[in-house]
């Protein structure tokens, strides 16, 4: 008992410093959360305006000095002038079905090509590395006039979703990032597979896959990202309002309204917020996901 | 287990040293989607750089006089000088993202909150987002609004009519979008900065700045270089934001056309299939350039460290 007074009684003084530093730090706390916050802001702002505006009826005014944040008399109208006369639930679906179709079958494709090139040896191997790092650099837009004529002449799916599927199949950078991931699984788990009987195939399902799984998922998040943001090569292939993507949709209702902002901001709403409902319950795989790309 | 190994360790190579098909048949559906999808049409653009050609009609050889067109055409070295300054976004991006990823690496209460409004316009979609700001542009829209109610204008300025700011306001979108995406990735890469490292350099006397400037910088050199790549060869393709912004036009006196923005407007607008292969062509070229100075310059810099 005496041992622990001892112990503790010159601690009595660097309480108050300890408070003092308490008092450092939550002020310091303080100014994060302001850099915090008015980042968020920055970030946010545009989207906050639009949503804003979108709720606005005929008598609040849109373009006012100083500008009104809150509508007075919020109405859904321009939801339904929008939905009335562009199928935004039609968008919805074919970009879903577009972007799911591309990101399984390139996931998929990638993952068959990288296990080869990552654990068997075969003649060529070396040049069909360097071939397909080759190609990391190569603008996809160069490729747009032969592809278009593709489309139309040979494929026959010009104005389809399998136009928008095909083409963004097969990529480099999934192929490189999955090789890296099974370069990394142990050779003495595929010999004893092997071992007991296993063929290439079923290693790779059994074996391979199952490894890797965290860059199956950073290849998988990646591609659905870029899938469902991808407009130009879309633009050029889809034209009726029926096979249209959100992008695209979004780009014709924007001519659509021209200068209709109130429906305009209706429409970007409508498309903007399922999307980030998804990757704001999807947070943490996305992150891990996307952190998961670049290995030190 | 080492008898095993033995035996089945040189099995592979035995096994498949280039009489089987397995490898090959693995490798297959991408090599043909790529040959398909990217070979051949590498192929026929070059080919078509050389002729007269709308993609309707059968293209006419017309020998260099595309290329000879394309030195002579200022549209094309507008296009091409604002594509290489729009490289300019990619250390902005580099910088500003990792010093907000530095500044979200912390154990605040709700900092998931923040990462993922952060995060928000990436994923957003770019034809979203550059709706949003042709309309906080414009010259009725909020920017003018707000700048004329804090009494910092009198007069609305028609920002995106003014040729000198179209593509500065499109780099200033890229950036703005893809600060949060470029730091999720930082902030995986300072997760795994080990602490003793921090510990170690605050007992040799460094303040917060220099913690980071020693520890978390050379520590997120492969996160620098990702971002550097793939942010770089971005701006090099830009498009989206300059099609939306500029309402298709590539902006008055071409102020915002780039590079991606002229082959699409030859090729897709103007019908001159032909003449945008041409385009194509030197952007392939600006872009092995390009890569080949990264190389360089990414080589140099790992043999001095």
């Amino acid at each position: 008992m005496a041992r622990v007074q001892a112990l503790e009684a010159p601690e009595l003084r660097p309480v108050v410093r300890v408070r003092r530093r308490t008092v450092r730090r939550t002020v310091e706390t303080a100014l994060w959360y302001v850099a915090l916050i008015a980042m968020a802001v920055v970030t946010v702002f545009p989207f906050a305006w639009i949503l804003l505006t979108s709720l606005k009826g005929l008598a609040d005014p849109i373009f006012s000095v100083p500008p009104q944040f809150l509508p007075n008399d919020p109405t859904l109208d321009n939801y339904t002038r929008v939905l009335d006369s562009l199928p935004v639930p039609t968008f919805f679906l074919n970009s879903i079905i577009a972007t799911t179709a591309t990101t399984a079958l390139s996931t998929l494709v990638a993952a068959l090509a990288a296990y080869p090139l990552a654990k068997l040896r075969f003649r060529g191997r070396e040049p069909i590395f360097y071939l397909l790092l080759a190609t990391l650099i190569v603008p996809l837009q160069l490729t747009y006039i032969p592809s278009f004529i593709l489309a139309v002449q040979v494929f026959d799916y010009y104005d389809t979703l399998p136009s928008i599927i095909f083409p963004n199949i097969a990529s480099a950078f999934n192929i490189f990032l999955l090789r890296q991931a099974f370069r990394a699984v142990p050779n003495d788990l595929i010999d004893a597979a092997r071992v007991d009987g296993a063929r290439e195939l079923r290693i790779w399902w059994q074996v391979m896959l199952p490894l890797a799984r965290p860059t199956v998922a950073t290849v998988a998040i990646f591609t659905f990202v870029v899938s469902w943001n991808d407009f130009l090569w879309p633009s050029l292939m889809l034209h009726d309002r029926d096979t249209m993507t959100l992008p695209v949709g979004l780009a014709a209702l924007q001519g659509f309204f021209a200068n209709d902002f109130r429906a305009i901001a209706a429409g970007v709403t409508m498309t903007v917020v399922p999307i980030l409902i998804f990757f704001v319950a999807l947070q943490r795989q996305f992150v891990k996901g996307l952190g998961g790309a670049v290995k030190g | 287990m080492a008898l095993v190994r033995r035996y089945v360790g040189r099995g592979p190579a035995r096994f498949l040293g280039g009489r089987s098909l397995t490898p090959y048949l693995f490798l297959a559906p991408a090599l043909v989607l790529i040959a398909i999808f990217l070979f051949y049409p590498i192929a026929s653009v070059l080919y078509y750089s050389f002729t007269d050609f709308d993609i309707a009609t059968p293209p006419e050889w017309v020998g260099l006089a595309n290329y000879q067109r394309l030195v002579r055409d200022p549209t094309f070295w507008k296009a091409l000088t604002n594509s290489i300054i729009y490289l300019l976004a990619t250390p902005t991006i580099i910088a500003l993202s990792l010093a907000l990823a530095i500044v979200v690496n912390r154990k605040l209460r709700g900092i998931h909150i923040f990462r993922a409004l952060y995060y928000v316009p990436a994923v957003s979609g770019s034809i979203a987002i550059g709706i949003s700001w042709r309309w906080l542009f414009d010259r009725n829209g909020f920017i003018n609004s707000a700048l004329i109610s804090l009494g910092v204008l009198d007069e609305p300025i028609a920002w995106l009519a003014e040729p000198s700011l179209t593509l500065a306001i499109a780099m200033l979108l890229t950036i703005w979008a893809g600060i949060g995406y470029y730091a999720v990735i930082f902030l995986a890469g300072l997760q795994n900065i080990p602490e003793e490292l921090y510990d170690a350099a605050q007992i040799d006397g460094c303040n917060n700045l220099q913690k980071h400037w020693h520890v978390s910088i050379p520590g997120l050199r492969p996160q620098i270089v990702f971002v550097f790549v793939i942010s770089s060869l971005a701006a090099l393709k830009v498009f989206d934001e300059i099609y939306v912004l500029t309402g298709r036009t590539g902006g008055i006196l071409d102020s915002g056309t780039t590079v991606v923005f002229y082959l699409w407007k030859q090729a897709f607008q103007l019908n001159n299939a032909g003449y945008a292969s041409a385009i194509a062509i030197v952007l392939l070229a600006l872009t092995l350039v390009f890569s080949i100075v990264n190389i360089r310059m990414l080589e140099r810099r790992t043999d001095t460290t």
